[in-house]
């Protein structure tokens, strides 16, 4: 079941063209990554699943249901451009913005009491934003955006602005609300900071959806059967079927070498031939990071 | 709707509760007589610290008639040099210096050689006070030399002073009063200035302070950014109403406390105090007068008529503040587009003085149909009486013009506030207005 179908979405804004015919769909209780260079149109996609803009053209489904004013309830959105109230008092900002996500006064008010007294900001309550530190601020950022416990969490560049001990615990959040069964998407445009939290990745580049699936799938069908090998002890002669693309000498007789496996034999036959000539001290298939296969698409895409 | 009312309650609740607020709501009614009564006694208690004026009188006429209290006179008799020389060491206001003068022969008198000697530019008052002085007297002797009866001559004297009465379609004559009228006029057409132009620029400020805070993505997933704009336009003017209604009943209050005191043992102090001939019957009359100028000005229909154009003239700009504030990034940018949003209110201040002039000229019409002016020039009119078809025509505009510069705000406005670091000027603006969101 997905939370989330995008399809077909296009959006244009005077003489650009913003997104360009993307769909996308997001599986219940997953974690999406949204990834792409800045500009490529993340924030306009995810826009208009939040309703702040219209798509020219597609439709967004929610739960199988055209996109309406009563879903802002059930997302949470944490925007890039992001900031808070600075001359109104914690508590009741929070309380603000609960209501708005249609919450009542009194649950409202339990909800916030819990989620202070989580990330120990309890204290802090009666205190305006201004007079925060900025960690702290942030952590009053989350929880606005959690707050209603919506069901599908967008967060746009999440950790860009928070520091590391505020992102880390910002991710545990994240995971422990994917555990009670939120969905959340990921944006952004440094896809290492995401990758090893992403089960689906979409990717967008120039307006357009260049890549889908998920990552395991991905990073699958991106192997390109290279295997990187420590060994002590110069060697040669691999025979046809494996190409030694480059060799590194480390120290005391180490090396590294990338090796080709050309006619798509198993590791072990690479292994039993190395083992039969040298010291293997570590062996590792070559498995490329989603920013690689980013940047082997749009570097393909650029050459077609 | 419910989101319009949490966007309300919010601008109302934190502006009422700033310390701002309550300080402006109960000092103003209290500053504001102050500053009045102020003026007034300043201004008639000038002659409290009387200047000293040098008189020097070669004609001879003049021994001991000046008789203006607000200056301290000392006669000289030496000569003119003698008498500067004296004049520019001690510490006194000016020298008059009188010439000699033949009465007898009116070709050998220049009234023009009069002079007034001072340190700095004497102000205007008080030329008029010396020249008045001068020109009385010489009046005097010369009528006294004509041999002509003074009790004839005031005989001779006639004052005019027109009363207008306004004619109604039955032929029934109704006492006008002008002056009343212009002055109700004006101080109505005023406060409606003064309010868009407060509540205006904070209904800017909160829009252009949800931008920079960068909160605003976060109320409009939220929020319909028309919603936003709207809650904020209601609220603000919520807290300009509820300030408004406060003024009033503070000023209510104290001036009939002010009244009640007057009226118990404050009034005989007062008629006391009085100069002679005023008298208690007199000052029931001037009551009895007050009230008869109050009945010349049609009441009900200004109250009435003030609240609309009050709420209607603030929606009207409100809107247009609030495209203003989401389509900048700071106030200083904001400054090239207040200019041509503040010109017809300013068109509207200015023309005051010609439609109170004539408040049923064309132009004044004019000026009280367009939605822009109308509430500042058809307040102005409304004490001199203005036809109920004009009035209602003019309110009608208003609400359109209301409801389209809301609808024109509301698309600048949804797209302004998520435009960060955009170049703007009115191209822009106008693309915004085009531009599908």
């Amino acid at each position: 079941m997905n939370i989330l179908e995008a399809n077909h979405i296009s959006k244009s804004y005077a003489e650009h063209r913003a997104l360009n015919d993307v769909s996308i769909s997001i599986p219940k209780q997953s974690i999406f990554g949204l990834l792409g260079p800045n500009g490529a149109g993340k924030t306009t996609l995810i826009r208009i699943i939040n309703q702040i803009i219209m798509a020219d053209e597609g439709e967004v489904l929610i739960n199988g249901e055209k996109l309406n004013p009563r879903h802002v309830e059930i997302i949470g959105y944490l925007p890039e451009e992001r900031g808070l109230y600075k001359k109104m008092k914690v508590g009741e900002q929070l309380m603000y913005l609960a209501q708005l996500k249609g919450m009542s006064k009194s649950e409202a008010k339990t909800k916030i009491k819990k989620w202070l007294d989580k990330l120990s900001l309890t204290e802090w309550a009666g205190q305006k934003v201004e007079d925060l530190s900025k960690g702290m601020a942030q952590k009053i950022q989350f929880i606005a955006t959690v707050i209603h416990e919506p069901q599908l969490l967008i967060l746009d560049e999440p950790f860009s602005g928070f520091d590391p001990v505020n992102a880390n615990l910002i991710k545990d959040e994240i995971l422990e609300l994917r555990d009670k069964g939120a969905t959340i998407i990921f944006s952004t445009h440094r896809m290492e900071s995401v990758e090893q939290l992403c089960e689906h990745i979409a990717m967008i580049n120039k307006s357009e959806k260049i890549l889908d699936g998920t990552k395991k799938e991905i990073k699958n069908s991106f192997r390109s059967d290279k295997y990187k090998v420590e060994y002590k002890g110069d060697f040669s002669g691999l025979g046809a079927e494996y190409e030694l693309l480059d060799t590194k000498h480390l120290e005391d007789g180490f090396y590294e070498a990338i090796i080709q496996s050309k006619n798509g034999h198993n590791p072990n036959h690479l292994l039993s031939q190395l083992i039969a000539k040298t010291e293997v001290h570590s062996f590792v298939e070559v498995i490329p990071s989603v920013n690689d296969i980013f940047i082997s698409i749009v570097e393909g895409g650029n050459k077609r | 709707m419910k989101q319009i009312f949490l966007v309300l309650k919010r601008e109302y609740t934190t502006r009422v509760k700033k310390k701002s607020f309550l300080l402006a709501t109960i000092l103003i009614p209290l500053i504001f007589p102050a500053v009045i009564f102020g003026i007034v006694y300043l201004g008639t208690n000038d002659g409290d610290s009387s200047k000293e004026v040098y008189v020097l009188d070669e004609s001879g006429y003049f021994q001991d008639s000046f008789s203006n209290t607000g200056y301290a006179y000392t006669f000289l008799s030496s000569s003119l040099d003698e008498a500067k020389e004296k004049f520019q060491e001690d510490d006194v206001y000016g020298l008059i210096h009188i010439p000699e003068i033949d009465l007898d022969d009116a070709s050998k008198t220049r009234y023009s050689d009069f002079s007034f000697y001072s340190k700095t530019n004497p102000g205007n008052q008080a030329m008029k006070d010396f020249e008045g002085e001068i020109k009385r007297k010489l009046e005097a002797v010369k009528l006294d030399r004509s041999g002509l009866d003074p009790a004839v001559i005031n005989s001779l004297k006639v004052s005019v002073s027109l009363s207008s009465f306004n004619l109604s379609e039955s032929g029934e004559a109704k006492e006008s009063n002008t002056d009343l009228s212009s002055a109700v006029g004006y101080v109505f057409g005023f406060l409606i200035y003064m309010f868009i132009f407060i509540y205006g620029s904070q209904i800017m400020q909160s829009v252009l302070d949800e931008k920079t805070s960068r909160i605003v993505e976060v109320i409009v997933s939220s929020v319909r950014p028309f919603q936003l704009m709207m809650g904020k336009v209601l609220g603000v003017g919520a807290v300009g109403v509820t300030q408004l209604l406060i003024w009033i009943v503070l000023m209510v209050t104290l001036f009939s406390v002010g009244i009640t005191a007057l009226g118990g043992s404050g009034m005989e102090a007062m008629s006391g105090q009085m100069p002679a001939g005023v008298d208690m019957t007199q000052n029931q009359e001037m009551a009895a007068n007050i009230q008869g100028m109050l009945d010349t000005i049609p009441v009900a229909q200004i109250v009435v008529s003030f609240l609309f154009y009050f709420l209607g003239a603030y929606f009207l700009y409100g809107a247009l503040y609030a495209a203003i504030g989401s389509a900048v990034d700071s106030m200083q940018d904001a400054q090239q587009f207040m200019l041509p949003i503040m010109l017809p209110i300013i068109v509207g201040i200015i023309s005051l003085t010609f439609v109170l002039q004539d408040p049923h000229s064309t132009m004044a019409v004019t000026l009280s149909m367009i939605p822009f002016t109308s509430p500042i020039v058809m307040m102005a009119r409304l004490p001199f009486g203005v036809p109920t078809w004009q009035l209602l025509l003019s309110m009608a505009f208003l609400v359109l013009g209301f409801i389209g510069t809301i609808w024109v705000a509301g698309r600048v406005y949804r797209v302004g506030i998520l435009m960060y670091g955009a170049k703007v000027n009115w191209k822009t603006i106008a693309k915004w207005f085009t531009m599908k969101v």
